[in-house]
């Protein structure tokens, strides 16, 4: 082999690498960004997915926190960066379709790129364990009785707890007979339950282990493996859109994305949310995974968007 | 609980037990002591690595760098007028000024002191006292909660030093800072003119930040240079003599009350506790008038009741599994991902694992006072840097600090506009620690009133058929009263 070949072999051989490297995404390290503060639960699950999602996409993955205004600080910073795929954010169902229709934030239904859901628990009306009610019958009974007698907390306006309690008392006819007590956070909120001072709440699954609580209802399409005595809302007669209702999130990049790197994203985020860790995770965090890929996510994300107008116009938000 | 001490002392005096209570409460001293890493962050940064420890070793690791970083808040406090933590703002009230007298290491020795005793107190509070406690605290709702913060609001009249006037100004600029962001009630944005950054409103840490620290840069940029290069004269903790605690035991044993107190209680915080505690010992102490001057008696009661509150927030957490704090919310965090359930029935789960808790609590509070005087040892040398690198280096950790916390660059600009309001206010003789009072105190107050009268039927009147309440109220008229009348009692005795 004559030097020339050699040369015009290692020319050709660095070209075809250039080539692999520019279409290889990623170059650079991708930024997660959990719209709460540290240790949250979308913190956790979050830093819970990472690891795995590093390992699939065979880049650096970290996460950084943005926190502030029920999640929108971060909806809204993100919403104005480039759509190359390396910033992403972990929304929940109130931050991107709840916030967006109740304030003035700068983003909507089409700012985004859906990537792929996580995650996606059914909500439950939830009462203490002592509570006179055993069925919802019973509950709507002793409120219509007493007109502005019994009072449901919520961990903030506009909260997924909000929006559940709402779901069951409108759904039930009954919202303006009863109270809305706001709390800065599930922590207080569930306190006064355990004290008295509010009668409903409305939580997952995860809040019943945590505390002398039974659920009256769940906003599911079937009865709950764990909780075969609980009537699913369309049971109790609640009629959609109001009778289905969960606490769902998932990655999203800004609007534009594309559609090569879409896919890159997609397949890793479908490998890591499978792997055998994030499932581990899932299961000692009470997470219930829920698998979406792009295309069905994106379409998920508008219909949830239309839907949830209907709750937030009964929540008088 | 107590025969489950064996296996719980077992699982403690382990190498890797030993090792994690030793470092953890180093860097939560470390931590807590960066102005702008508050508690809450420093405990977050250390959650990553606790998820490949046993549960045992996890817990204690955040529970070590808990309250190290709550007594170490109060060193940037006592050194640079910087609180680490808004828990030790009230630290600096008169922290700064004896280190400023020459007194540094003395201050820290007192702040060392009540810190150690405040924790210890509460550890065992917290093994007694726990389900009782648990109980008390479901007794204190919304309304209780409001009473509560209206007392703490009359600390504002007690630290107003000079004219209680400007104080009260000082106080209503923290309170209407306190208002800007999303309406608790109803979620509407106030006073955010559609600008994002202001939705969650103005962060608490980069406006104390601003106005004690920066605002305390610019004073010294603007004074002419003296020839003096060191801050602070300060070569390690010195700790007071047995026979100056004569007279303070009272004040001591009062804020370790209040700091447990307030700690059970959830959504009120060490801040507040500090200057409620502040305030009561102000009011009762027989130095008064030396408070704000630099009395050790401030130093006491503001550190002696944050770190109280530390084992007081615990004790909803494992009593009712309702976390008291952002900080014991992540430790339940924790404990979930370890496969623990936390509520009403995690004592009696998992007794040896909540007794290893307890102890290590109790030997972290121990460990503060060598690994203390040991850390400000080291910590010594780099105060008696030229005043020109120190204040360059101070600007830089906050800023740090600030932008670590929320990842929010608009965070630096409040920073920034908070210290060179600071600097002007304090021109004009208007105190700065009302003002911080005024914001932490501000959206709590705001909240239960709202959330009270929402209970209530809009009868604020109402809220009294409360008897917590009605004493709490009773408590803060007279705390408002009792100086008039002594003013005008002296006065007629004067003619």
């Amino acid at each position: 082999m004559n030097i020339r070949a050699t040369l015009g072999m290692a020319v050709a051989a660095t070209c075809v690498a250039g080539a692999a490297i520019a279409d290889s995404f990623p170059e650079r390290p991708i930024n997660m960004i959990a719209p709460f503060n540290a240790g949250g639960g979308t913190d956790l699950l979050l830093r819970g997915l990472a690891p795995h999602f590093e390992e699939a996409i065979g880049g650096d993955v970290f996460v950084s926190n943005m926190a502030g205004g029920s999640g929108t600080v971060a909806a809204s910073a993100l919403q104005g960066q480039r759509p190359d795929g390396y910033q992403l954010g972990y929304f929940s169902i109130t931050v991107s379709t709840i916030q967006p229709q109740i304030k003035n934030v700068p983003y909507g239904v089409d700012s985004w790129t859906p990537i792929c859901s996580v995650a996606a628990s059914p909500t439950m009306l939830i009462v203490p364990n002592d509570s006179p009610f055993q069925t919802m019958e019973e509950a709507v009974a002793a409120i219509e009785g007493a007109p502005g007698e019994y009072v449901f907390g919520s961990s903030g306006p506009g909260a997924m707890t909000h929006l559940t309690t709402v779901a069951a008392f409108a759904g039930m006819g009954v919202l303006d007979k009863i109270r809305h007590l706001p709390f800065q956070g599930s922590g207080p909120a569930v306190k006064e339950l355990t004290a008295g001072t509010i009668q409903f709440f409305g939580d997952t699954e995860i809040l019943l282990s945590r505390g002398d609580f039974r659920p009256l209802m769940v906003f599911n399409d079937e009865r709950l493996e764990g909780y075969p005595d609980t009537p699913t809302a369309s049971e109790v007669g609640i009629e959609p859109p109001l009778n289905e209702l969960y606490l769902w999130g998932g990655l999203f990049a800004p609007a534009g994305v594309p559609e090569e790197t879409v896919a890159a994203l997609a397949e890793a985020c479908e490998t890591a949310v499978g792997s055998d860790g994030f499932k581990e995770f899932a299961a000692n965090s009470g997470t219930v995974i829920n698998h979406r890929g792009p295309e069905e996510f994106d379409a998920f994300f508008r219909a949830q968007y239309e839907a949830n107008g209907a709750l937030i116009e009964a929540a008088g938000l | 609980m107590l025969s489950h001490l064996p296996d719980a002392l077992a699982l403690l005096f382990s190498l890797e037990g030993i090792l994690v209570l030793i470092f953890g409460t180093i860097l939560g001293i470390v931590l807590g002591a960066m102005p702008g890493i508050g508690s809450t962050v420093a405990v977050a940064i250390v959650l990553p690595f606790t998820l490949t420890m046993g549960q045992s070793s996890a817990i204690l690791l955040l529970l070590a760098v808990y309250a190290g970083s709550v007594y170490g808040g109060s060193i940037s406090a006592i050194l640079i007028n910087t609180p680490g933590t808004p828990q030790s703002a009230a630290t600096c009230l008169d922290g700064y000024p004896m280190a400023q007298r020459g007194d540094a290491g003395l201050a820290l020795g007192w702040a060392t002191v009540a810190s150690v005793i405040g924790g210890l107190v509460s550890a065992v509070v917290l093994v007694f006292a726990a389900p009782y406690l648990a109980a008390f605290a479901l007794n204190f709702g919304p309304i209780e909660t409001f009473a509560l913060i209206l007392l703490g609001m009359t600390c504002i009249v007690s630290v107003s030093t000079g004219s209680v006037i400007k104080g009260l100004l000082a106080g209503m600029i923290g309170i209407f800072l306190s208002t800007v962001g999303g309406d608790p009630i109803i979620g509407e944005f106030r006073f955010t003119y559609d600008i994002w950054q202001l939705y969650s409103g103005f962060n608490l840490l980069a406006v104390v930040i601003g106005v004690f620290a920066l605002s305390e840069v610019f004073v010294r940029a603007s004074a002419k240079p003296t020839g003096v290069s060191e801050l602070v004269d300060f070569r390690g903790v010195i700790l007071p003599k047995l026979s100056a605690w004569r007279g303070r035991l009272r004040n001591l044993g009062k804020s370790v009350v209040i700091g447990n107190v307030i700690g059970v209680l959830p959504g009120t915080g060490a801040a507040t506790a500090a200057f409620i505690s502040y305030a009561e010992g102000r009011r009762s102490s027989p130095n008064k008038e030396a408070f704000g001057t630099g009395e050790p008696d401030g130093i006491v009661s503001s550190e002696a009741a944050n770190n109280a509150v530390t084992g007081g927030a615990l004790v909803p957490t494992m009593a009712l599994g309702i976390p008291g704090d952002a900080i014991t919310a992540v430790m339940l965090a924790t404990l979930t991902l370890h496969g623990i359930t936390p509520g009403p029935r995690l004592v009696e789960e998992n007794p040896t694992l909540i007794a290893a808790i307890f102890a290590g609590f109790f030997l972290i509070n121990l460990l503060l006072l060598p690994l203390g005087l040991l850390l400000s040892r080291v910590a010594a040398p780099i105060l008696r840097m030229r005043e020109g690198f120190m204040m360059t280096a101070i600007v830089i950790l906050c800023a740090l600090g600030i932008y670590f916390v929320r990842g929010n660059p608009f965070d630096l600009i409040v920073m920034g506009v908070a210290g060179v309001v600071g600097f002007l206010l304090r021109r004009q003789g208007i105190p700065m620690a009302p003002l911080v009072i005024g914001m932490v105190l501000g959206p709590t107050l705001e909240l239960t009133l709202r959330q009270g009268l929402i209970l209530k039927d809009g009868n604020f009147f109402a809220f009294f058929e409360s008897p917590i309440a009605l004493v709490l109220a009773i408590v803060s008229l007279v705390a408002l009263a009792l100086p008039l009348v002594r003013a005008v009692l002296a006065s007629r005795a004067a003619q």
